[in-house]
């Protein structure tokens, strides 16, 4: 028996791409009739930049200018209160209950939420122009987090389906197969769960997967996991993902290569390690 | 058919003037004289079903010839004022005149207004043949329909998606090129770059966390200034990239707009190619058809779904619809003059005639607590309508009309129509509004109104001669001759049949014949008044029906008649009334000295009746002034003033050239409260005052009108059958006497169109019609005295009035005379 979600809890900060984060989780919170909490983080890195005596910043703008601390408070303060107003009209929208807190500290997931929770986050930080985005630094920093954690790229669409990658069967693989089995009735997704490469533990592995779902009305298949990424990355698209489900002992799970899948992907990331 | 009634002249023995009847001096007229009749046994036909309806308008001939000529004319200027009496059938006649005429002229062209695509404030007009604009605003509608569908399929082909993802991904490489080279740089360097909520900022980087400020001043100075300086040599790699990103962004969103225009260019060529096919006869619409085309190419994106809906308003009802349909409107054709089931020029009516009814509106629709307008809201006037064709107005509800005689002066000044809103006319609101591209205006106008309306325009305002130089001078009566009877029994016709009334008989045309005379107020002519006619015709019909009779004869019209009297008589029985109990006091038997009846006539609504008034004289010792006491009290108008300041002249031209007329007068209508107007009181305002002078009295059996010159001779007055008929009703009230009756201008015989109950007393004698050629000839009648002649010297032979009268001024002379000899001693004794 798997630990269940008993909340959704939003991270938003001054940088990322903060809507289909707040989209996603309301959406998920109403089909499963949870609590929303938001959390603002105030990244203590850019207040410890702007620190420095020699602190600039360039803006599309207004050029080169000095980063003051004032400045970046000020800012803070601004995006925090936006923040919470979307979060508050999504609230609306789907007739929620919810809540909303600033914290100051690192900009990682790690602190953020109980046991219970679903974490949701930004996988993108806002462009630079009309094309250039900077690397998120919550993906560089995913590897110490414990709970689930979805990185929301696109806003939520139905249909279509999700696709785990689970390369061990663990507990930690069976709680991330049962939420995505739950995102998958919520959204009206089809699940495709790959497991390992070796073609001949396939059968044992799909009946785990039966086993473990039994009882949730999915169109659900079981595949062996392509070893090139290339081909994983192939398969993912010819299935028209919606989310994919990644199990933290997995390669592609690793910061560097979760950045890149996150780059390349139209879709949303779950992850739990 | 030939009709066959006979004129008076033929009927009657004419005593003087051509063809003017007159009864014997000093006799009666007699009773033929009184009325002329329509005998039905004249009319050649039994029913009026029998007759064709008349070919052209009844006795209007001058006022047809100036229409028809005004029509034919196109030069600017030549619009018709079409002048006349109420009721004359102006706008029936000049309306089917128009309609007649509109029928054999070309279908004027239709009329749309269509986006400005370079100046939406700006709306342009474009004229099509008749019955093609229709076809262009639905082939409009069609195409935006068809491209909404097939735009959006053009955006999402493999062909369109592939080249938009390389022109992204070219652009997106270039920029993460440029940046990825300059982080991979700063990493090399223990840099880090950090995006900032605004931009991106530098950061020293140690074990992959940021140098916080104590980490950083605890290093030694010199790995201090080290860093700084790196810092700021990668800072201005990132300045100088930073700037090149608006460049990018530029190239690339012109490069997804030119392959935008170009599968947009492809997915409409064909479509466009179609619709320009049907127009290619018009240079003005194909040129609209580029511009349309253009603009698709530049704002392809409205045909597409948006991205994603608007946070916050996509539940709003009705929004996405009302933004779909704002995005479209530009493309409509509106259609402002259709005249696609137009057959002929348009013959247009407007009984509202303001600036809006006439040139058109601008309206505007709420839209998300706004009022906005654009072309599709420009709604046509009666101008639009009528352009190419007649516009037939009402001169006074134009002239009160709230700024339509000056909209309408200033479009036929111009040559064009003008659609602006009041408020920009009167620049009376600041907001900007539409200035539409003005149409060329092809129109006469014809305006109808009353003859003082025309002439006063005619004087007063210059604009008004320049636009309307022709008049239609719609005639009140016409000669009433056998072929002008028949002319109208064939208009009863008409309106029997347009009316669906009662079968009509010859002797209610008969009966109809003699009204008409009596409305025109002469034996001899016909009134045109059409309304007037058409009204008796369906009062009779009704009174027909209401006795359940099938056919209107000469009763039911008589009984139509009596009601319309009898419906506004109240007035005239309540004077009759107070004539018989003396309220009013009426000498209809006796004599009087200084007294005689006259007789006026009072109009109120639609009736006009006769009421006799006692006009009395007094004289005394004076300089020779008659005084008008209703002048006095500004009761008088100067008509009647001017006829009493005759008096003055005929009695100083007849007694004054041998002696001073020392004598004062004054003339009063008693019982008179209100306003005496006109001079057909003067005859019997200067018997009154000889009566006086000869001290003779007055028979008051009868009473008098007719106005008098200054050598004493007696004019024609009007009314003259009122004012008879209401001196009979008098004397019916009072007691008739076999005495009584009126005396009439000689010259007013022709218009006696009497009651038949007066014609009957007349004819048995019991009441008398006596027609005056001269003063002598009236104060003889009343006074049953001589007047006399004068002889070589001057002198009146003795028993005369005049002599009587002579002799009274004589006696004044000299006492004027011994009078100013006293005055002139008592002086010299002083």
């Amino acid at each position: 028996m798997t630990q269940p979600v008993t909340r959704v809890v939003v991270s938003l900060d001054a940088v990322s791409e903060t809507a289909p984060a707040i989209d996603t989780a309301a959406r998920l919170a109403a089909h499963w009739h949870l609590p929303l909490h938001g959390v603002f983080v105030e990244d203590e890195e850019l207040i410890g930049l702007a620190g420095l005596p020699f602190a600039r910043q360039v803006t599309l703008a207004t050029g080169l200018g000095p980063l003051t601390k004032d400045h970046i408070e000020d800012h803070f303060r601004a995006f925090a209160e936006r923040s919470r107003r979307e979060l508050a009209a999504a609230a609306a929208r789907y007739d929620l209950q919810w809540s909303f807190e600033v914290v100051r500290g690192p900009l990682a997931t790690a602190a953020l939420g109980g046991e219970h929770d679903l974490v949701v986050a930004g996988a993108m930080t806002r462009p630079v122009g009309d094309h250039y985005r900077v690397a998120s630094r919550l993906l560089s920093r995913t590897a110490t987090t414990a709970r689930p954690l979805l990185l929301a790229k696109c806003r939520w669409e139905s249909g279509g389906s999700i696709f785990a990658l689970l390369r061990r069967r663990g507990p930690q693989s069976a709680r991330i197969l049962e939420i995505a089995a739950q995102i998958a009735v919520s959204a009206g997704s089809a699940l495709t769960v790959a497991g390992p490469s070796d073609p001949a533990s396939i059968d044992e592995f799909a009946a785990w997967v039966s086993g473990l779902l039994e009882g949730h009305s999915l169109s659900l298949q079981t595949e062996a996991a392509a070893s090139e990424p290339a081909a994983l990355l192939q398969r993912i698209i010819e299935l028209d993902c919606r989310l994919v489900v990644l199990e933290g002992s997995t390669d592609e799970a690793e910061p560097e290569e979760l950045r890149k899948l996150v780059g390349r992907l139209a879709c949303n990331v779950l992850l739990m390690r | 058919l030939a009709a066959t009634e006979p004129s008076r002249s033929q009927r009657e023995p004419s005593s003087g003037g051509v063809g003017a009847p007159a009864g014997e001096p000093g006799r009666p007229l007699p009773a033929a004289l009184l009325y002329r009749r329509c005998d039905p046994a004249d009319l050649p036909f039994e029913m009026v079903s029998e007759l064709e309806e008349p070919s052209a308008p009844i006795g209007q001939d001058r006022a047809v010839d100036a229409v028809e000529f005004a029509v034919q004319i196109r030069h600017k200027g030549y619009n018709i004022y079409a002048l006349g009496p109420s009721g004359t059938g102006k706008h029936s006649i000049i309306e089917d005149l128009l309609r007649r005429r509109a029928e054999r002229a070309p279908t004027p062209p239709d009329w749309c207004y269509v986006n400005n695509f370079v100046d939406p404030a700006k709306p342009r007009n474009l004229r099509l043949p008749s019955g093609r604009a229709s076809g262009l605003r639905e082939a409009m509608r069609r195409l935006v329909g068809e491209l909404r569908a097939a735009l959006p399929a053009a955006f999402e082909r493999d062909d369109y998606r592939a080249r938009r993802e390389v022109l992204d991904q070219q652009f997106r490489a270039r920029s993460e090129q440029a940046f990825g080279e300059l982080q991979r740089r700063g990493e090399q360097r223990g840099i880090a770059m950090l995006r900032t909520p605004m931009g991106l900022a530098l950061a020293p980087r140690r074990d992959s966390k940021v140098l916080t400020p104590e980490m950083f001043e605890a290093l030694p100075e010199a790995e201090r200034e080290r860093i700084q300086h790196e810092l700021e040599e990668v800072q201005g790699e990132l300045e100088a990239v930073m700037q090149k990103v608006p460049q990018w962004e530029r190239e690339h969103r012109e490069a997804v707009r030119a392959l935008s225009r170009e599968t947009t260019g492809a997915a409409i060529a064909l479509m466009m190619n179609e619709l320009r096919t049907g127009y290619r006869d018009l240079p003005d619409v194909a040129l609209y058809l580029d511009a349309v085309e253009r603009d698709i190419k530049e704002n392809a994106d409205d045909f597409l779904p948006p991205a994603q809906p608007r946070e916050g308003l996509s539940s709003a009802p009705g929004f996405e619809d009302a933004i779909t349909e704002a995005r479209f409107r530009r493309y409509q054709v509106n259609v402002i003059v259709d005249n696609g089931e137009q057959r002929g020029a348009p013959v247009i009516y407007e009984d509202n005639p303001t600036h809006q009814t006439l040139v058109g509106r601008v309206e505007h629709i709420a839209r998300f607590g706004t009022l906005v307008t654009d072309f599709t809201l420009l709604t046509p006037g009666a101008l639009h309508r009528a352009n190419g064709g007649y516009l037939v107005l009402d001169a006074q509800r134009l002239l009160t009309g709230y700024f339509g005689w000056a909209s309408l002066k200033r479009a036929l000044n111009a040559g064009e129509i003008r659609l602006e809103s009041l408020e920009q006319l009167l620049s009376l609101a600041s907001t900007v509004s539409l200035q539409p591209e003005p149409i060329l205006l092809d129109v006469k106008v014809i305006m109808l109104g009353p003859p003082l309306l025309y002439y006063l325009l005619s004087t007063l305002d210059d604009d008004f001669k320049e636009l309307f130089k022709i008049a239609a001078d719609f005639d009140d009566r016409l000669e009433r001759t056998p072929e002008t009877t028949l002319i109208y029994a064939r208009f009863i016709a008409a309106v029997v049949r347009r009316k669906k009334l009662l079968p009509v008989d010859r002797s209610a045309v008969a009966r109809a014949i003699e009204h008409l005379s009596r409305v025109a107020g002469d034996a001899d002519r016909l009134s045109t008044g059409l309304r007037g006619i058409v009204d008796l015709l369906q009062e009779a019909d009704q009174v027909a029906a209401g006795s359940g009779k099938q056919m209107v004869t000469a009763a039911e019209v008589q009984g139509a008649i009596d009601a319309q009297f009898r419906r506004g008589d109240r007035v005239y029985r309540r004077l009759q009334e107070e004539i018989g109990r003396r309220t009013i006091r009426i000498e209809s038997h006796g004599e009087a000295i200084g007294q005689v009846n006259g007789l006026s006539v009072i109009s109120l609504g639609g009736l006009a009746f006769g009421h006799p008034s006692r006009i009395t004289a007094s004289i005394r010792l004076g300089r020779g002034e008659v005084v008008d006491i209703e002048r006095e009290v500004e009761l008088g108008g100067p008509l009647h003033s001017k006829g009493v300041l005759i008096l003055s002249g005929f009695l100083g031209g007849r007694f004054g050239k041998t002696r001073p007329l020392s004598l004062n007068a004054s003339l009063v209508f008693e019982q008179s409260y209100s306003g005496v107007e006109g001079d057909s009181a003067s005859a019997a305002e200067l018997f009154a005052l000889l009566s006086a002078l000869a001290d003779s009295p007055i028979n008051q059996s009868f009473a008098v009108t007719g106005s008098v010159d200054q050598h004493g001779r007696i004019q024609a007055i009007g009314g003259v059958n009122e004012k008879i008929e209401g001196f009979f009703d008098a004397c019916h009230i009072t007691g008739f006497t076999g005495q009584q009756g009126v005396l009439i201008p000689a010259s007013n015989i022709n218009h006696l169109m009497l009651r038949h109950d007066v014609v009957a007393a007349a004819a048995a004698e019991r009441f008398r019609i006596f027609p005056i050629e001269t003063v002598d000839h009236g104060l003889s009648l009343l006074t049953g005295l001589p007047a006399g002649e004068p002889d070589a010297e001057g002198n009146y032979p003795l028993g005369t009035l005049n002599h009587r009268i002579a002799a009274r001024l004589d006696a004044f002379a000299a006492k004027a005379a011994e009078l100013a000899r006293s005055v002139a001693a008592a002086e010299a004794r002083k």
